[in-house]
């Protein structure tokens, strides 16, 4: 009996070893600092931090075939000079996901329960709560950014957004209020940020749709404000878009 | 060196590509022909979207006496190394446009000399596509 008190006292000190080394482990491993600015990046040719290339939307049948006809038409529009209005043309923001798709810069802030990412156009804020349980439909009114949370997964940073609105839409994917964004953040290189962004909406999608972006640290720069202030073009009757002209200037 | 700013983010933005494109149509603007004029700003707007240069022109393609110049958004500017203060009412300057495609006296910045002898190149993306015409 003595040597078998022996071996379970072992055991035991063995197990709670274990379990300190765990636990000083976890507290060890901060998640990486993300606060700064930073923006879209592609490397040269060959760089393995260069992400894939982005994936067709996976839409229905049907739904394809209106997305396809759709950018045909805008496709022609602009070959024609006559641009379809966009959201840009109304000044309204790109939301979720769009706004992470650059060509301006954001800026991370980091705390241990809150990152906050400010995109430079449109003065677009997102706000990911890390210590909140995510809500459910019924309690978020849909928006431009929905509404985040996030946790680390050792070095990634799971964000998880429901709560976007119709006509925010990502490349002009349509979607139900149900659709559900999973990003996850993770720096390839010390400098070098993924976002790889997985879209869920099983009523248009055939199967998960899913981008990556990566984004280089701007060390030194600071976010400028942008306000739409006096957007002079505009959408006319037909929805193109036209250049309101000085007085004077108008011509023939 | 500011120029060479200028040109390190103009290529920046055009190796990004679709991000840029995706963000903005530069459709209304003929890409085939380039209007080179020279006259006198009234007003300066330094807003986004776009900024904005109401020239009155003295030397241009007949029948043009005042046009409407369209610039990038002021943060691409900003990030270019232009500032708000670089034109002036007033000033005597060159400006080189992308025309509209409808014939309307309006167009799309691309070069602008101004009085104290900088030309000035706004971070137009994919500006090399603008095929340029005396």
């Amino acid at each position: 009996m003595p040597a078998l008190n022996r071996r379970l006292t072992l055991a035991a000190v063995a197990a709670a070893v274990l379990v300190v080394g765990t636990v000083v482990k976890a507290q060890s491993a901060a998640p990486p600092d993300l606060t700064g600015s930073w923006e879209r990046y592609r490397g040269p040719a060959g760089d393995p931090t260069n992400p894939p290339p982005e994936s067709q939307p996976p839409l229905k049948a049907d739904l394809l075939a209106e997305w396809q006809a759709r950018r045909a038409a805008e496709r022609e529009a602009d070959a024609r000079g006559e641009p379809i209005a966009s959201n840009y043309t109304h000044c309204i923001p790109d939301g979720v996901p769009s706004m992470m798709s650059g060509p301006f810069p954001f800026e991370i802030v980091q705390s241990t329960t809150q990152i906050n990412i400010a995109q430079e156009a449109y003065s677009q804020v997102r706000r990911i709560y890390l210590s909140k349980p995510q809500l459910t439909l019924d309690d978020i009114e849909l928006g431009f950014y929905g509404r985040s949370v996030g946790e680390w997964h050792g070095d990634t940073l799971v964000v998880d957004t429901i709560g976007i609105k119709d006509y925010v839409r990502f490349r002009d994917v349509p979607h139900t209020p149900e659709m559900r964004i999973t990003e996850r953040f993770r720096l390839v290189r010390p400098d070098i940020l993924w976002d790889e962004i997985t879209i869920e909406d099983p009523a248009v999608l055939e199967k998960p749709w899913t981008v990556t972006f990566a984004y280089r640290r701007m060390p030194d720069y600071e976010i400028i404000e942008y306000v739409c202030e006096d957007n002079r073009e505009y959408a006319d009757d037909d929805g193109v878009t036209r250049l309101r002209l000085l007085e004077g200037s108008e011509g023939p | 060196m500011a120029r060479t700013i200028k040109l390190v983010a103009a290529s920046l933005l055009l190796a990004i590509g679709l991000p840029v494109a995706a963000h903005h149509s530069f459709a209304i603007f003929d890409h085939t022909q380039t209007y080179t004029l020279k006259g006198t700003v009234r007003s300066f707007q330094w807003t986004n979207p776009h900024g904005y240069i109401d020239l009155e022109v003295a030397d241009g393609p007949p029948g043009i006496e005042r046009y409407t110049v369209e610039l990038t958004s002021i943060n691409m500017l900003r990030r270019a190394g232009w500032k708000s203060s670089d034109v002036h009412e007033g000033d005597e300057v060159t400006a080189i446009v992308a025309p509209l495609l409808n014939g309307q006296h309006g167009g799309l910045l691309l070069e602008l000399k101004v009085p104290d002898g900088r030309t000035l190149v706004p971070p137009v993306p994919a500006i090399n596509t603008f095929k340029r015409t005396p």
